[in-house]
């Protein structure tokens, strides 16, 4: 078909933004066709989510114009452009806390169609519900939901607008493989004619099943624009961007296995592991006997909601252990209680052969416990310097200047906005923040829940190298991750987790060439159409 | 904390729920109306203030707890209803019910007009930025001697008798508190929430902050305009330090916080018992402010929803959510 055939539903011309000196969209381009899916990728920090504020009128151009149906609307603020018909998420979601998820959708019906019958209404609040999952917590307050729940509820609290263009931020962010299978079929089942969407991802699967056309931004400019297919298979691109992430995309659903003797790929010059050391604990004498963590029949949960139902564990000072499983089994209630945020009902707790099951968060941080929380949890108001040295408090100043030097060094763009807000980075850079704040308290054992939602492939390789010079370093490490494969070749040991308990525990060899890890990720039924799937993109 | 708020049973809007409220209101008027057959002076006196304090908190809490507007201009607008009832009673004779009906409409006119330059401040700066405008006002009152100056103005007719303005008192009250229901109870309450809580995520769904804030601004000051109203026809003689005074404004700040910021009902029982507490201490005027400021403190840090916020969590009045 030929691209000058019909208007495109949205036009976006010469945007630029700047934010003082900096400039965060230079001159970009973009047509949104009606009944198409375009995909934009690009490093962390890019300019993506600024351009869907853009868009959306969240953020204010400097330059170039936005147009929706022929109509400018870049004088417009937010609300207008949303009653025009842009309906966008959030990459951190930001849902109304205190309202119930019923109560979030009724924002976007009432004030676009304030006398909207009751019952039409409610109709069509179930239908939205029961598209995005959220059906069984209708009634729930948002502030009750997890992190992958408030993505879904940022979905369908903008569908709720009946938007004419849809804005995705990185919806599909630390899903598992059938989720994402879901997450593109819905994506799909919004699509109609007089609709066009546009998708922010870093999960590869979901622009190459999704998008018919792809732009790349890179430093705030269009690297590359075209078909999706070609886009991948770009040079360019994979240099700012894939890395070997396209590669091992495929890994997990075609079945083949990682290979799990290739424990820790990085072969780093001892230089590298001295720039480290300021953040390394020294090893310790007694901790050659006792093990580092150890869980022994631990049971928590929320109020009446029983999460873990008896998990035992077991980590060796300087191992990684892999805690893997399906979203809602249980992996970040486990991290909560091992950091002392929830306190288990049952079980012990043992940190560095002592117990400290019940214990406030702040005594199990002091004996060397850092939690990477899911979802960055930056300080808004303090600096990204500030939000490093806050975890640092009670070292000297020197000492803490030193392990400063040795996160602006693993993380060079820190060192670049340390003055700036914590929370006025791009999302990538926010998770990099928050992985430097949990190492600057130079601690013995790391928990790192999904640290590498949001994150660029290419950036995910290199964080993955950190993560194997800590290890080297002989910190205890306990990684959460929904990338599988990245998962299992750092880890020494990997538990499966499913429904709260241990389903499956080896050496990641075992776990890697266990049937059932495929199955409790994908689900039996779904394994071959997947695999389709896969080998019809691929 | 945040457990405690999530498990802090907060009702969104039902049609039915708010008939029954409308119905309850109407019962309350009715009989309340007859009070004076039945009361002595003493509790129409208490009555009265009852009223007219309950009067201005609907209004702020409507702004503070449902549009998040905190504002420290109660007493700007208290002030505005109480000149202009006087000037229309002395020099235009005009009957009372249709000066509470002007007041409302020039206190709703001044914060209209005002709006542009206000709500370009967000929070504490919206805060401080009401102050100011109180000051404004008073100092205005103080200079201009047409209005009388700083010996202020007196009523030239005899104000109508107690049992009378124990009436009129009750109306306003009743205006106010089925205004609010009408917020409260209809879809429009969750789009007063949505602003409180996220302006940017709200104008994302299509909702325009600028109107919402606005509403409820023009709305609460009308009805504070009335409450000043009514409140200077009984006094019989105004000026500008009592009746532009920040006591009103703290004083409203204090009966919502004591209540319950944002919950139906918290207007309500912070008057009965800011008035209670007031009458209970008359004879130590020192110690009832500083024992008013103790109680302010211990239920900020114990009870951060109220008095009402915290008969909501104990178990024999929690109500199964529907």
């Amino acid at each position: 078909m030929n691209a000058t055939d019909t208007l495109p539903l949205l036009e976006v011309k010469g945007l630029v933004k700047r934010y003082g000196g900096l400039v965060a969209i230079d001159h970009v381009d973009l047509r949104l066709r009606s009944g198409a899916i375009t995909g934009v990728i690009g490093p962390n920090g890019a300019g993506k989510s600024t351009l869907i504020g853009l868009i959306g009128g969240a953020v204010v151009a400097s330059e170039g114009s936005v147009r929706l149906d022929g109509r400018d609307v870049s004088r417009l603020p937010a609300s207008e452009r949303a009653r025009a018909g842009i309906g966008r998420t959030y990459q951190i979601p930001r849902p109304f806390l205190d309202m119930s998820v019923e109560e979030n959708l009724e924002v976007a019906q009432y004030s676009i169609a304030p006398f909207i019958r009751a019952t039409a209404a409610r109709e069509e609040r179930e239908a939205l519900l029961a598209r995005t999952g959220l059906a069984d917590v209708a009634k729930l307050t948002a502030r009750a939901l997890p992190l992958l729940r408030r993505k879904r509820l940022e979905v369908a609290r903008a569908l709720a607008l009946k938007p004419r263009v849809v804005l995705l931020d990185e919806v599909g962010a630390g899903l598992v493989d059938s989720e994402i299978t879901e997450l593109i079929r819905l994506v799909h089942s919004i699509l109609d004619a007089r609709t066009a969407i546009l998708v922010v991802e870093h999960v590869i699967r979901v622009v190459r099943e999704c998008c018919s056309r792809t732009t790349v931004l890179n430093f705030g400019k269009t690297l590359i624009e075209g078909p999706t297919a070609d886009i991948l298979g770009n040079d360019q691109v994979a240099a700012v961007y894939l890395g070997t992430g396209g590669v091992r995309e495929t890994l997990m659903a075609d079945g083949t296995v990682p290979a799990a003797d290739s424990a820790i790929h990085v072969s780093a010059p001892e230089a590298e592991t001295r720039v480290l050391a300021p953040l390394t604990a020294a090893v310790q004498a007694e901790a050659a006997t006792a093990p580092a963590l150890q869980l022994a029949g631990i049971c928590a949960g929320y109020g009446q909601a029983r999460v873990l139902q008896g998990i035992d564990l077991t980590a060796q000072s300087g191992q990684a252990i892999a805690i893997l499983g399906a979203n809602g089994a249980g992996k970040t209630t486990l991290a909560r209680t091992i950091s002392g945020v929830i306190a288990p009902t049952a079980g012990a707790l043992l940190i560095g052969g002592q117990d400290v099951s019940g214990r406030p968060p702040h005594q199990i941080a002091a004996l060397g416990v850092s939690h990477c929380m899911e979802g960055r949890r930056i300080f808004p108001t303090l600096s990204v310097q500030e939000n490093l040295l806050i975890a640092a408090r009670g070292a000297d100043a020197s000492t803490a200047r030193a392990r400063l030097e040795a996160v602006y060094d693993l993380f060079p763009i820190l060192a670049e906005r340390k003055s700036q807000g914590g929370t006025s980075m791009s999302g990538g850079q926010q998770q990099m923040l928050a992985i430097g704040r949990a190492l600057m308290a130079r601690p013995r054992l790391v928990i790192f829940d999904e640290i590498s939602l949001g994150l660029a492939p290419v950036v995910m390789d290199k964080l993955y190298e950190a993560l194997a010079l800590l290890k080297k370093a002989r910190m205890t490490l306990i990684i959460i991750e929904q990338d599988v494969d990245r998962a299992l070749a750092l880890a020494d040991h990997a538990y499966v987790l499913e429904h709260g308990t241990i389903a499956l525990s080896g050496t990641p060899r075992q776990i890697a060439a266990d049937p059932r890890l495929r199955h409790i990720y994908i689900g039996a039924a779904e394994d071959a159409a997947t695999g389709e799937i896969e080998h019809a993109a691929g | 904390m945040s457990e405690a708020v999530a498990s802090c049973p907060r009702s969104g809007y039902a049609p039915a729920r708010g008939l029954v409220e409308v119905a309850a209101l109407v019962g309350a008027l009715a009989a309340l109306w007859f009070a004076p057959d039945f009361a002595g002076d003493y509790w129409l006196q208490l009555g009265f203030r009852t009223c007219v304090y309950l009067a201005l908190a609907q209004g702020w809490n409507l702004m503070a707890g449902s549009a998040g507007l905190v504002s420290l201009g109660t007493s700007c607008f208290v002030g505005l209803g109480a000149y202009v009832a006087f000037g229309l009673l002395n020099h235009l004779g005009t009957p009372l019910p249709l000066v509470l009906l002007i007041c409302a409409i020039t206190g709703g006119a001044l914060a209209a007009l005002v709006s542009p330059a206000l709500f370009r401040l967000r929070g504490l700066y919206f805060t401080v930025g009401t102050l100011a405008l109180a000051e404004l006002l008073r100092l205005l009152m103080v200079n201009v001697s047409a209005f009388g100056g700083a010996t202020g103005i007196f009523l030239q007719e005899d104000p109508p008798a107690l049992p009378v303005l124990f009436r009129y008192a009750l109306v306003v009250a009743f205006v106010a508190s089925l205004a609010i229901t009408l917020c409260a109870r209809t879809r429009a309450s969750v789009i007063f929430r949505a602003v409180r809580d996220d302006e940017d995520a709200a104008a994302q769904m299509g909702v325009r902050p600028y109107r919402v804030k606005l509403g409820a601004f023009v709305l609460a000051s009308a009805l504070a305009a009335m409450a000043g109203g009514i409140q200077a026809v009984k006094l019989g003689v105004i000026e500008p330090y009592g009746m532009f005074g920040l006591q009103w404004s703290i004083d409203v700040l204090s009966m919502v916080i004591i209540g319950g910021v944002g919950l139906r009902l918290g207007p309500l029982v912070g008057a009965l018992l800011v008035v209670a507490l007031g009458e209970a201490l008359a004879d130590y005027p020192e110690a009832h402010i500083a024992i008013a400021g103790v109680i302010l403190i211990v239920l900020i840090r114990f009870a951060p929803h109220g008095v009402v916020g915290l008969a909501a969590k104990l178990p024999l009045t929690r109500r199964v959510p529907a």
